[in-house]
């Protein structure tokens, strides 16, 4: 986890672009916060890999929203029953439900259902907050964490030194 | 663009997604082994053990090897053991969660197989003692001796003697009431009254018209009055005449009341020749009886997995079933083209018994009938079997209307050899079967609730030992020397009820062959004892008979005085309106007038 965490504030400290941070950040939120051996989350994780995202941000970010999935989860679970009895989608879920790449999805699970929507929903939102905060982060913070009185005690933590290890292994 | 793009990513995931394929391959037969033996015990009970599983993809399917079924109640055997099991699955359905099984084949079947090990779940916690059969076949059979009527009459309690004190008990107190309501009825007083009126009237009407016309009133005012007098005493008179019939007629079933208690009393103390009558009842009745308990304990395992939890669409839009918790809830909508969640649509089994292999096939294994819209059926066949020349079973289980539930078997056994059966464990009158041929039909049909079980079976070439060496008992003699020639036999048996509460009916040949052969014994016994039983019941109600036909006869006194009183109220009133006026005068009434009686 430390490891994990200095790879973060290195990439956060680096070059690398907010987008690509941001985004493994998003992917990481759908992988955490919907089932695990879901459908969907095979095409999530082949995204992941093609698609030039922060494979650190990715990994924390999982872990992050697999813990706090397991909090939401009667959230979902709300959100999900709601969605799929309600009588105006019923057409749409009875016509889903006949196809079997959605059966075994298995998308008539309030939790699926129910989390699915809700990553989905707010995904656009947090890449875009995500972003404005990593930028802000890089203009603002940074300079100023650099020279505060904590940050002088961090960079002599072990922490600080794993970072600078890791650091020094980036290429070129 | 390209910035965003990682080619070697793809590879990566061709890579990661390998490497998951195969622990999935490789893990995946360990993973259905461990959920077959954790669902199968969860449902049994006891353990259900895989020796290994072989889940194929293309084609899809899997195979069993040595599966083991232990039973519940004796952990160190199993119910069922398979040596293979052999399935087709629909690997489309699979992906849409449904296990449809096309054919599945069951090889080497044998039931009853020793286990090296306990298959008790929890050790010691479910065991449960084998029931008790000794004791099970309790013979009524007749009473030999004629018991001591003096004995029997103390100690039993004689519907005769109740009915006679309470019959006396009533008469005392009729007699008390209507001695009573006598006092209170019109007497010697009244008609004392009347006459003086009488006599008063006659004296009035020689008083000239005058006289006569106030008298028309009076006289009127007297024949109501009397008539009154009349009407209460002859009600009351009926109402006593009711009462004495409803006395008589008591007193009538008081000396019909000892054929009553002497036959009570012969049926109580077995001098009864009914229960030869019943003795197929009697020897098979309980046997059959635990038979169909056995088969209710079978059913009812077996009736969650017919009845099942449903999981279908509903037709009446989505239905929402409760999974395991914190893993949400599933919502299930009409299907097209609907099937169940399981389903084996054809299975071949194999059983190994005993007696030799017995083939079948069962069609339509579900837990979920009403979609399917088809009910279980299965038929099985043997031939040449060791100890039978040929079995057959079929039948159906119908729950694809649950509410409306059938399920049929249908048995035909021929040339079944017998050997060594218990018909009687009684210490009086054992009776082994010790040889003998059947042919057995047996159509058993639960709709609902009501079970309706039909047996008939024809048996041949009998060799019947029953009885015990030097049996001083004479009656049991006689039946032991007529079961030991008894060579064939047909018997009926019908269960009607419920599984929980139902009637066994058996009847056979052997009820009219044990009646010839001592039904004559028993009678002559029987009679001996009615006719001691009546001579003395008559002598200890000769006396209180006696007493309540004397109290009848004081009712006798008390109808006299009511029809006395009536007669001379009526005297005073005839009297009234022929003698006591005057006659004369009173058709030259002026006017035209008229009396108005």
């Amino acid at each position: 986890m430390i490891k994990l965490l200095a790879k973060l504030l290195r990439v956060l400290n680096s070059e690398t672009d907010p987008g690509q941070i941001s985004l493994g950040l998003c992917f990481a939120m759908i992988l955490g916060l919907t089932p695990l051996l879901s459908l969907h989350n095979l095409f999530v994780l082949l995204l992941v890999f093609i698609l030039r995202v922060n494979l650190s941000a990715f990994l924390l970010g999982l872990a992050l929203f697999t813990g706090i999935a397991y909090l939401l989860d009667p959230l979902f679970h709300l959100l999900g029953l709601t969605v799929l009895t309600a009588p105006s989608l019923a057409d749409l879920w009875t016509f889903l439900y006949q196809s079997m790449w959605w059966r075994l999805e298995h998308f008539n699970n309030s939790i699926v259902m129910g989390s699915l929507m809700f990553s989905v929903s707010i995904f656009v939102p947090v890449l875009l907050l995500s972003n404005l905060l990593i930028r802000r982060y890089r203009q603002h913070v940074m300079v100023w964490v650099q020279k505060s009185r904590l940050m002088q005690m961090f960079k002599a933590s072990k922490l600080y030194q794993t970072y600078e290890t890791l650091s020094s292994w980036r290429p070129g | 663009m390209t910035k965003w793009i990682r080619w070697w990513g793809l590879g990566a995931f061709v890579v990661f997604a390998a490497i998951l394929s195969c622990v999935w391959i490789f893990a995946v037969d360990g993973w259905v082994k461990g959920v077959i033996e954790a669902a199968g015990t969860k449902a049994v009970g006891a353990k259900v053990e895989v020796d290994a599983a072989d889940l194929s993809l293309f084609p899809a399917g899997l195979s069993l090897t040595r599966l083991q079924v232990t039973n519940p109640k004796r952990p160190m055997t199993n119910a069922v053991e398979v040596a293979r099991v052999i399935t087709g699955l629909d690997g489309l359905n699979l992906l849409r969660r449904k296990v449809i099984i096309e054919e599945m084949a069951l090889e080497g079947v044998r039931l009853g197989t020793p286990r090296a090990t306990s298959g008790a779940v929890k050790p010691g916690s479910d065991v449960s003692p084998e029931e008790e059969e000794t004791g099970m076949f309790s013979l009524s059979l007749p009473a030999l001796e004629v018991p001591d009527v003096k004995n029997i009459l103390e100690k039993e309690g004689l519907e005769t003697l109740r009915l006679l004190e309470a019959l006396k008990a009533d008469m005392q107190r009729e007699q008390e009431v209507w001695e009573s309501r006598l006092k209170g009825l019109p007497g010697k007083a009244q008609l004392a009254q009347y006459e003086e009126r009488v006599r008063n009237l006659k004296k009035a009407g020689k008083g000239g018209l005058e006289g006569l016309l106030g008298g028309v009133g009076e006289v009127q005012a007297l024949k109501q009055d009397i008539e009154q007098e009349i009407a209460s005493l002859t009600g009351a008179k009926k109402e006593f005449e009711d009462t004495v019939v409803l006395l008589r007629t008591r007193y009538k079933q008081i000396q019909t009341a000892p054929q009553r208690d002497i036959q009570h009393l012969k049926t109580k103390y077995n001098l009864s020749p009914q229960g030869l009558a019943n003795m197929s009842q009697t020897l098979l009745g309980p046997q059959i009886g635990s038979w169909v308990h056995q088969g209710a304990a079978w059913y009812e395992r077996a009736k969650p997995l017919l009845e099942g939890a449903r999981t279908v669409g509903g037709e009446d839009g989505p239905q929402v079933h409760k999974p395991l918790r914190g893993k949400g809830l599933d919502v299930h909508f009409k299907e097209a083209h609907p099937l169940p969640d399981f389903l084996i649509r054809v299975t071949k089994v194999s059983v190994g018994l005993d007696l030799g292999d017995l083939a079948g096939t069962v069609h339509n294994i579900t837990t979920d009938q009403p979609t399917l819209g088809q009910p279980t059926t299965f038929a099985f066949s043997g031939d040449r079997l060791k100890g039978v020349q040929s079995v057959a079973l079929e039948g159906a289980l119908n729950h694809v209307e649950p509410a409306d539930s059938k399920d049929q078997v249908i048995v035909q056994a021929k040339g079944y050899e017998l050997t060594n059966l218990a018909l009687s464990k009684d210490a009086k009158w054992p009776v082994t079967l010790t040889s003998g041929m059947s042919d057995i039909n047996l159509n058993a049909e639960l709709k609902g609730q009501a079970l309706t079980v039909h047996g008939a079976g024809n048996f041949r070439d009998l060799h019947l030992s029953a009885g015990k060496e030097g049996d001083p008992n004479s009656l049991t003699q006689a039946l032991s020397s007529a079961v030991a020639g008894v060579s064939q036999l047909s018997l009926q048996a019908d269960v009607t009820g419920t599984w929980e509460q139902h009637d066994v009916t058996v009847s056979s040949d052997l009820d009219r062959i044990l009646q010839d052969a001592a039904g004559k014994m028993v009678n002559e016994l029987a009679e001996k004892f009615g006719a001691e039983l009546q001579s003395a019941i008559a002598a200890k109600i000769a006396e209180p008979m006696q007493q309540l036909k004397d109290n009848l006869s004081g009712f006798e006194r008390i109808a006299g005085e009511l029809t006395k009183r009536v007669t001379q109220h009526n005297d005073v009133l005839n009297s009234l309106l022929e003698k006591s006026l005057p006659t004369k005068g009173l058709k030259d009434l002026p006017g035209g007038l008229k009396l108005p009686f």
